[in-house]
């Protein structure tokens, strides 16, 4: 009977996936993915497609809050300045869309700079204020800057054509956001098992004690925050590019709100909570809507009429309830009920 | 000159605005040791029911405001007891995420409970023009100063001499050896939350007389975010002064760059102050013990 995770060696504590099941369901998920856009209608899809966006969002932010514990209440800072860049670069300009990805990415990276350099000094809740800051300054700047941005008017963006093959059709934009999301995915599990991302995890737990065991705070935190700004900004530019119209008004702050309340539904600091979390947030607005319409039609209307209000209530209560009932999110949730599967019919 | 000292008087008047939603941030960071989100949204309520106050009970002055107090008292405990008092020992940043949560779900409550119209409340005063020295003033905004004046005075009395205010301060200071002397730490949170609500409160009722009532009043707690970082988180007082600094700031920022800077000279600020000395003009130092 298998009592417990037995790690002998280092390699298999930080293994990307430690059991030959969870293999299986992995490759069954991708290959789920891979067909979804043949098989789902184009209302289904777009939910893909978004849940796709999201997730790539959220990791970035996962990096920056979840690993790192610096909370940021701007993160729609970056993810309009990654959408920005790409439009300006690839609309306006004229460049090829990967040279936009690109600038998407590394935008916001240069922004995250000069915001995160001095906030370095801070901690917690201020840095959450000078995040929130930022994020109504960039909005202004944008505004303000009409040579670059067209101001109000917003840069109309087309879907890209990428090495000769054309991501026009919504089938084959999935499949972009599906790489770009699978990427990010690999990417930030690998991070967490490196020596950088154990150096993040450390700062969040302690930072005074961290410093002492030798890592550079001030480096680290600003790895951070630029590897967040960087995954944000093209999650960003996905997000212009599915709106295919980007302006200030596409990206309001309850951006901000929503991917925190990802990050706290899903369970802070975990990449797979990160997914779970979307996949929820995503599709509770919806899955809301659809519950009440079954009760009467006349809460069909109010759902339509106050769609954005009722989903901002819901994302709200969200936060309360599982800050209030489980804090540690759905990965949590999930853990529990491992340990109770296994365990069953003892309690420990 | 003209120009200058009407900005600096139309400044000083929406700044005691921002210093009195201020202090209803301080005064909770003060004995909490949370930043209220929420702060913003809870103006907005306690001035949309006055505004509900006036044009369905009676349009007199004093039932208004005595109305709109009772309310700011009940909307304030009521979020202490239901939202607030179940994370009491939960680390900062879940009770923050709350905060943040309540103020998603009351913004919106808003456009339910009444409409995404904007509103003038009209009481029958407020709106009339004052003529000082060739410089146009409307009551509502003399009267606002005078009001975040007193208060400030009042409040400064109440911490100092009174024994609720200084039971608010030991809880602030340490919470457990409170305790042990005898101090209710959940009363004085109550306490706290209803204070800064009807702070807040007056400023919103305020907000309402002189501009207009709509669903994008909650920018308000945005606005006074900065005049609270200013004056010091912990610092009541500091708070209520830092908002006349940050609204003259913004008038000035308005009249001589543009409308833009006008928005964001609040937020520019708060990174300076945050820079330089990160715990505001009158706030206190924390040093962190390992």
């Amino acid at each position: 009977m298998r009592t417990g995770d037995y790690k002998q060696t280092y390699g298999e504590l930080v293994a990307l996936i430690d059991s030959p099941p969870v293999w299986l369901w992995s490759a069954v998920l991708l290959l789920a993915l891979i067909a979804a856009p043949y098989l789902l209608n184009s209302y289904a899809l777009s939910f893909l497609m978004i849940i796709l966006i999201t997730t790539t969002g959220a990791l970035g932010l996962n990096i920056l809050t979840g690993y790192t514990g610096l909370i940021s209440l701007g993160h729609v800072g970056f993810l309009v300045t990654g959408a920005y860049a790409y439009a300006v670069l690839v609309s306006k300009y004229h460049m090829p869309p990967l040279v936009g990805f690109l600038g998407a990415g590394v935008v916001p990276a240069l922004a995250s700079l000069i915001v995160g350099a001095p906030s370095l000094r801070l901690k917690g809740l201020y840095l959450a204020i000078t995040t929130l800051a930022f994020s109504f300054i960039i909005n202004t700047v944008i505004l303000e800057m009409r040579w670059l941005t067209n101001g109000a008017r917003g840069i109309q963006v087309q879907r890209p054509e990428i090495l000769g093959i054309s991501f026009d059709s919504d089938a084959a934009f999935t499949y972009l956001c599906l790489v770009v999301a699978a990427l990010t995915l690999f990417a930030t599990l690998n991070i967490r098992r490196s020596r950088v991302g154990r150096a993040f995890v450390a700062i969040r737990d302690n930072d005074t004690a961290a410093r002492v065991m030798g890592i550079n705070l001030h480096a680290y935190k600003l790895y951070a925050f630029v590897t967040s700004a960087f995954i944000t900004g093209i999650a960003g530019a996905l997000y212009g590019i599915y709106l295919s119209f980007v302006s200030v008004e596409g990206f309001p702050f309850l951006l901000s709100i929503e991917a925190l309340a990802i990050l706290i539904v899903g369970g802070l600091g975990s990449a797979l909570g990160a997914v779970l979390g979307t996949i929820l947030i995503v599709l509770l607005p919806e899955a809301t809507r659809v519950a009440f319409s079954l009760f009467s039609a006349q809460m069909d209307a109010t759902f339509t009429t106050g769609a954005q209000e009722l989903k901002s209530m819901l994302y709200g209560l969200v936060i309360i309830l599982f800050l209030r009932f489980q804090p540690r999110g759905l990965v949590g949730a999930w853990h529990d009920i491992k340990r109770a599967w296994v365990h069953w019919p003892l309690r420990y | 000159m003209q120009y200058l000292i009407q900005l600096l008087i139309s400044g000083l008047a929406i700044g005691a605005i921002y210093g009195l939603i201020a202090m209803g941030f301080a005064v909770i960071y003060k004995s909490t040791g949370l930043v209220n989100f929420a702060q913003g949204e809870m103006t907005m309520i306690t001035a949309y029911i006055a505004w509900t106050i006036s044009t369905t009970v009676s349009g007199n002055v004093f039932i208004v405001a005595i109305g709109a107090i009772l309310a700011a008292v009940v909307l304030g405990l009521v979020i202490e007891r239901l939202v607030m008092r179940p994370m009491l020992g939960e680390p900062v940043f879940a009770t923050v995420m709350v905060t943040i949560g309540l103020a998603v779900i009351l913004r919106s409550a808003i456009n339910f409970v009444w409409d995404a119209y904007p509103h003038a409340l009209d009481i029958g005063m407020g709106r009339g023009i004052v003529h000082l020295g060739g410089i146009g003033l409307r009551t509502g905004q003399i009267a606002v100063i005078v009001t975040l004046l007193a208060l400030l005075a009042a409040i400064w009395a109440f911490f100092r001499y009174s024994k609720v205010g200084v039971a608010m301060r030991a809880v602030a200071s340490d919470d457990r050896t409170a305790l042990l002397m005898g101090i209710s730490a959940t009363k004085v949170h109550a306490l706290a939350w209803a204070a800064s609500s009807v702070i807040a409160g007056i400023g919103g009722v305020f907000f309402a007389l002189s501009y207009d009532l709509s669903p994008a009043m909650f920018q308000l707690g945005l606005k006074a975010f900065p005049a609270t970082i200013l004056g010091g988180l912990d610092a009541v007082l500091g708070s209520g002064l830092g908002g006349l600094l940050i609204g003259i700031t913004e008038s000035l920022a308005g009249g001589y760059l543009s409308s833009g800077m006008k928005e964001v000279a609040g937020f520019a600020m708060i990174i300076v102050v945050l820079m330089v000395r990160p715990f505001g003009i009158f706030g206190e130092r924390d040093i962190e013990r390992v």
